[in-house]
């Protein structure tokens, strides 16, 4: 709406002109300006100026509603992640209208998660999908349409047993690769016309931090304002996009390690780090996991969840910031059919604590075994995942170690 | 204006000594100060005063009253006591805050992602309609989304909770037939909503605001959540910022003074690197500190979240914790979702007696 011309926010003609003079053409130009500005630029006394701001800006501001009427939709705000557990957590699931981002170290089942959701999308709404499109953005070339498959005929087995429909949820996910920051741009500007086209109801990217850590050195002055600039457009641009088309949008973000800040920040890393696996102790000193691009990105984000290894197979999602959900991790494997959770008590889900979600420490892969399993992993998780499924009965039963227990 | 002394409302020893003095009609009068006035007709200060407010309110001036423009701190007292404040639930921070997030003034809360900016604010504005009778303002509130974190479960939970809450508290019948309104169909009737999408939508409401707040009068809460998403990027040119940043916290003060109503904004943090170390401050920059009257902050410590006023003009510097604490119904596994709405109302009130600490922050940093 900001680029709204004047002349059809109902401004007379004469005003218009002189205000076409000083380069002010649309409604986001004069709302720019302060009211004394606009005396100055339209010629006009105080209180013409100020009527002249408040026409316009009836012209350009979005209507009022009382809370009750999205209230009255209610179902049909969120996208089910078909994980009871989670959907029950987050009141229904991925929130529509906000971005969530998914969080961890690599192999963990970003991807993983991102390719369930997308066959979710493309299912009919009577099984709990969206009946729709969905724009996948894939910066790191991590997608699979082969495993997309997979996942859809393990995880519906009954529904996908007719190979059309196979096809037809095919044909329904539209990747796009973008392997620079500039082509991301210009996927992202164009994206409001590819979801008109694709009909898409899911809108992925896969991940947003992959270009601009490649692009950005953050370590020369400058960059790193360039570069959360860069990162609060895209969010912009995605949120508002999220908004209109009432969709959610899916991003994936990386790692980092994040160096403990000297002894004024008192014990506080000290203190995250003690209840970490054995292996990590020699974490200690080196600084701590945590999510990517830094403090003003978390923000920029309304659901954080955060994917992280407990031993080869078994991993766990917490939910580190969200609107509805309180602070809560599940376990979880990657199998055939995608993500599953195993094992969790509402108990243990609830009683973990949550600290600051920037800062949140991300548990990786321990040296051990990464040694043991690690190339079996990176080539195929699902696969090993699979194998261990059958010792994972036996022992899940332990899961949901409480990790950030308060000292 | 050629009106004689003689016929003017004064005592008759004041008007002798004004003839005395040479003063004849109201004319003489007009461009005397009282000081002036005073020595020339050798009547006292006040009398002198006396008699130019008589001549002023005469011809139809005004301000016959004590001081113009000004009032009292007495009256000043007894109006922020009418207008009252809006309670977070949490008596920690309520105390701390001198009863909670007064009516008539700005609060800006910044916070860390995720410390529970947006939860703060939507509790404030289902806590603003409490009715009148169980110790609440009875108000509405209008809620400013820029982030699009409102999410409209997450206020029909706090405003379920509120409503339970207030369920346990009403005792007489007033408040129980006041009880029969507070719904949390009503509460979320009269929580009015807007999503903002970039910083041109966001001013343009403010120019709005004024009017909807005549046509609401009930509307004693404003919430910006954030102030700082659609100012943090998009500007290449950070004085022209400043300049709307500046004259949109001069809007928002005075709009909070003229229509009584309660303006929170919520701010973000942003990484500082100072001698070499970094540090979380409010976004916005410097000058942006001076807008609201109040300012909160929020931050984690650890695994604890604690809320320190950094500027506030009554209240002394503390820092409170407010916690999530869990809740007993927990062993029931059918009581999920009750659960959950426990969470909510946990939110910010609960806190645990025994971390209670106060310190002064360390300001100026």
């Amino acid at each position: 709406m900001q680029n709204k011309k004047l002349a059809r926010a109902g401004v007379g003609s004469h005003i218009c002109e002189r205000l076409k003079n000083h380069h002010v053409e649309t409604c986001k130009d004069l709302l720019s300006l302060t009211p004394l500005e606009v005396m100055r630029v339209a010629g006009q006394s105080h209180y013409q100026s100020l009527q002249l701001l408040k026409s316009v800006s009836l012209a350009c501001a979005p209507k009022i509603i009382p809370a009750q009427e999205l209230w009255l939709q209610r179902e049909d705000l969120c996208f089910s992640t078909s994980l009871r557990e989670l959907d029950g957590l987050l009141q229904g699931g991925v929130p529509r209208g906000t971005i969530t981002e998914v969080t961890g170290p690599s192999g963990c089942g970003k991807s993983q998660l991102c390719m369930m959701l997308s066959v979710l999308a493309t299912l009919p709404r009577s099984m709990g999908g969206l009946d729709s499109g969905v724009i996948y953005i894939d910066t790191e070339s991590a997608f699979s349409a082969e495993r997309l498959l997979e996942i859809a005929r393990s995880r519906f087995p009954d529904y996908f047993s007719v190979p059309e429909r196979l096809l037809q949820t095919a044909g329904r996910v539209h990747l796009f690769k973008e392997l620079t920051c500039q082509e991301v741009l210009t996927r992202l500007a164009q994206l409001e016309e590819d979801i008109i086209s694709c009909h898409a109801g899911l809108v992925i990217l896969d991940s947003v931090a992959s270009v601009v850590r490649k692009e950005f050195d953050t370590s020369l002055s400058g960059n790193l304002t360039h570069r959360s600039n860069l990162l609060g457009r895209e969010a912009a641009t995605l949120k508002y996009l999220a908004q209109e088309f009432r969709i959610p949008v899916v991003v994936t973000n990386q790692i980092t390690t994040h160096f403990s800040e000297r002894a004024s920040s008192s014990s506080l890393s000290r203190r995250w780090n003690v209840p970490e696996a054995p292996g990590a102790e020699g974490e200690r000193d080196s600084g701590y996991v945590t999510a990517a691009l830094g403090n003003t990105w978390s923000h920029n984000v309304n659901t954080r969840l955060i994917v992280q290894y407990v031993d080869a197979h078994l991993r766990q999602i917490v939910i580190a910031k969200s609107p509805v959900a309180p602070f809560a991790v599940l376990n979880y494997t990657v199998q055939k059919e995608g993500i599953r959770l195993e094992g969790n008590a509402s108990k243990e889900i609830m009683s973990a604590q949550g600290t600051d979600p920037g800062l949140h420490p991300i548990r990786v892969r321990t040296g051990i075994d990464y040694r043991l399993t690690g190339a079996m992993a990176t080539m195929a998780p699902y696969t090993i995942a699979a194998a261990a499924a059958a010792a994972t009965t036996t022992t899940t039963t332990t899961g949901g170690r409480c990790e950030n227990t308060d000292v | 204006m050629h009106r004689t002394i003689a016929s003017l409302p004064l005592a008759p020893s004041v008007k002798t000594k004004l003839t005395s003095a040479g003063f004849d009609t109201c004319a003489d009068l007009k461009d005397l100060r009282p000081l002036q006035l005073c020595k020339e007709a050798g009547i006292s200060q006040e009398e002198a005063l006396e008699v130019l407010q008589t001549l002023r309110s005469d011809e139809g001036v005004g301000g016959a009253a004590a001081v113009r423009g000004g009032v009292t701190a007495l009256q000043l007292l007894q109006k922020e006591h009418a207008l009252g404040d809006i309670i977070t639930f949490c008596s920690a921070l309520d105390s701390a805050l001198g009863g909670g997030v007064p009516v008539g003034k700005t609060t800006e809360v910044c916070g860390a992602p995720g410390v529970g900016k947006t939860q703060l604010c939507v509790q404030l504005a289902v806590d603003v309609q409490i009715p009148v009778c169980l110790g609440g303002q009875g108000g509405q509130a209008l809620y400013l989304d820029t982030e699009g974190s409102f999410l409209v479960q997450r206020a029909a939970d706090v405003a379920q909770a509120a409503v339970e809450h207030c369920t346990l508290l009403a005792h007489d019948h007033e408040q129980q037939a006041a009880l029969k309104d507070f719904t949390v169909e009503n509460i979320l009737s009269r929580l009015w909503l807007v999503r903002c999408h970039d910083y041109v939508e966001l001013l343009a409401h403010c120019y709005l605001l004024p009017d909807f707040l005549t046509k609401h009068p009930e509307v004693q809460l404003v919430v910006i959540d954030s102030i700082a998403f659609p100012f943090r990027h998009d500007f290449e040119d950070f004085s022209q910022r400043t300049r709307l940043l500046n004259g949109l916290a001069q809007q928002l003060i005075q709009l909070a003074t003229e229509h009584s109503v309660a303006v929170v904004l919520t701010n973000q943090m942003t990484t500082k690197v100072w001698n070499g170390q970094s540090k979380l401050v409010p976004a916005l920059g410097e000058s942006w500190g001076h807008a609201a009257t109040q300012r909160l902050i929020l931050h984690w410590e650890g695994t604890q979240r604690l809320a320190s006023i950094f500027k506030s003009p009554s209240q002394m510097e503390a820092t409170v914790p407010y916690c999530i604490t869990e809740c007993e119904a927990m062993s029931g596994s059918s009581n999920e979702e009750k659960t959950f709405r426990r969470f909510l109302e946990l939110f910010l009130r609960e806190m645990k007696p025994h971390c209670w600490r106060t310190n002064r922050l360390r300001c100026g940093q």
